[in-house]
């Protein structure tokens, strides 16, 4: 029998279901009391607590699908005429929900006494939805045009060169240097560096590599991998190897990432699981080799650039999930004079409410707006006029919460606060 | 808000990053009928790679790309 919008038969949803979700999640999926303590811990309920924004409610749906499915007990006591358009409608709900009203952040997770990681059941979720047809069309457009531009990178690499030579003149200009470059291709460079798509993520990194005398390349491709918030490990797998190949091709010794929350654990660890294999280079955040700049002091900075109070938003990528929690305050501190801890912060930090993909669907702008009140309440409490992060996903979406919630603020990365505080 | 003029329609991308302008392009395109023309114009450099690549993996055809100080302007034909 068909059913609804998928046009799946049960036989082939089962077959899906069964093939993509893994033993990790299902032990989620079996392990979770619905106690509810992890309530509190979702920016969802903590802005509009309601039970659909409970990380158990979420968790529930797909948990429904897999019993009337997979579960060879509940199974047999499913009701008659009971499957079909019902599992469609369960279908449909549970994309809306894995896409639109979980960011994927892993907050619950910390305060739940079995470790339940709801953002792994979300994102077998996904994976369901992508495979049947039902994941947002526009994540689905992202991810295939990263792939056409891996396929077909001679066609756009004058266009892309053309825009490197003018971000060059805007980097020698800064340095007052013509000697300043931004090498592309650069066979046996140490460092790839690779950014995202605009000059927000190139001229200040040009900046400090010109100034640090840094042996660098830049990529030809952007960090960003959508199919990986589609869940889809094929498609990101194939977006991610396009500067793999780039890296070997080049012989550098690490690739650094921009300052670009999902782009780090991508390449520093998912990849080298769905490839299985080890990556012939190191890879770090750019972040890191900022911090590593600013210890061995390469260039100079003086904190009196950046005179206003100055906070930092722990992106979920780089923060709970990839352990960066250091290195960008010792870098704020030595290039602000007033830093102000948000709070909670570090592994603790709530998400900003537009990760894993949720900026780039228009129609869910009054989700993640309502979503990003908690965040908004606790810029606000600091008294910051500056705001730091170090996602472009979260820059966004925070300076979509300044002109919302009217914080006054101004929202900017590591790399553009290191640049204004050099002497 | 895009501004349609016939079968056409304009769209100001100035100022946004990627990706979205090409979000915006996206949405724009799915109200127009076949044939039909989008003209935007934008300032993120990324768009100069990211377009054509969007263009391209839906199946659309860029009719003109061009920059001119810092503005970009491209034209797209919806194909289906
Ligand atoms: S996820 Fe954990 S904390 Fe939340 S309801 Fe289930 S068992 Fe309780
Ligand atoms: S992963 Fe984050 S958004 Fe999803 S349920 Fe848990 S706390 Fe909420």
């Amino acid at each position: 029998m068909s059913v609804g919008v998928t046009s799946l038969s049960l036989t082939d949803m089962k077959e899906k279901l069964k093939a993509l979700i893994d033993r990790k999640q299902l032990a989620s999926l079996e392990a979770c009391v619905r106690c509810g303590i992890c309530t509190e811990s979702c920016h969802y309920y903590r802005s509009e607590p309601r039970l659909e924004h409970t990380p158990f409610y979420r968790a529930e749906q797909l948990r429904r699908i897999y019993r009337r499915l997979l579960d060879p007990i509940a199974g047999r006591f499913q009701r008659r005429g009971d499957s079909g358009t019902a599992s469609a409608e369960l279908l449909r709900r549970l994309a809306d929900i894995a896409f639109s009203t979980c960011t994927l952040c892993q907050r619950c997770t910390l305060d739940c006494p079995f470790s339940v990681d709801t953002a792994d059941i979300m994102r077998a979720a996904r994976s369901l939805a992508t495979a049947t047809g039902s994941a947002p069309q526009m994540l689905v457009e992202l991810a295939d045009a990263a792939i056409v531009k891996g396929e077909n990178i001679e066609s756009f690499k004058d266009f892309y060169l053309d825009q490197v030579k003018e971000l060059e003149k805007q980097v020698q200009d800064r340095l007052g240097s013509s000697r300043a470059r931004i090498p592309v291709e650069k066979e046996g460079a140490r460092m790839l560096y690779v950014p995202l798509s605009g000059a927000h993520t190139i001229v200040p990194q040009a900046v400090l590599f010109n100034l640090a005398e840094e042996s660098w390349t830049l990529s030809l491709f952007e960090t960003s991998n959508y199919a990986y918030f589609l869940a889809d490990t094929s498609r990101a797998s194939r977006i991610a190897q396009r500067i793999i190949a780039e890296a070997e091709r080049l012989k550098v010794e690490e690739v650094v990432i921009t300052e670009c929350g999902h782009g780090y654990p991508v390449m520093r660890w998912e990849v080298a699981r769905w490839l299985g294999r080890r990556l012939p280079f190191r890879v770090r955040s750019v972040i890191e080799v900022l911090d590593e700049y600013l210890q061995k002091g390469v260039f100079r900075v003086s904190p009196k650039g950046n005179g206003t109070p100055v906070t930092y938003h722990d992106s979920c990528n780089l923060g709970r999930k990839g352990g960066l929690f250091e290195e960008p305050r010792r870098i704020i501190r030595a290039v602000a004079e007033d830093y102000r801890e948000m709070n909670p912060n570090r592994i603790y930090s709530f998400c900003c409410g537009a990760g894993s993909g949720l900026v780039a669907i228009p129609e869910w702008t009054d989700i993640r707006l309502r979503a990003g009140k908690l965040k908004a309440e606790q810029i606000r409490r600091t008294g910051a006029r500056i705001v730091v992060t170090s996602c472009d996903n979260c820059r966004h979406q925070i300076g979509e919460l300044n002109e919302h919630y009217g914080l006054d603020i101004e929202v900017t990365s590591l790399s553009e606060l290191t640049v204004k505080a050099l002497v | 808000m895009p501004q349609e003029t016939g079968a056409s329609v304009k769209l100001n991308l100035e100022g946004l990053l990627c990706p979205i302008p090409v979000v915006r392009v996206s949405q724009a395109m799915k109200d127009l009928p076949v044939n039909g023309v989008l003209e935007a114009t934008a300032t993120d450099p990324g768009v100069l790679t990211d377009i054509p690549a969007w263009v391209k993996s839906t199946g659309n055809e860029l009719l003109s790309m061009e920059k001119k100080d810092k503005v970009i302007t491209f034209t797209i034909r919806k194909a289906k």
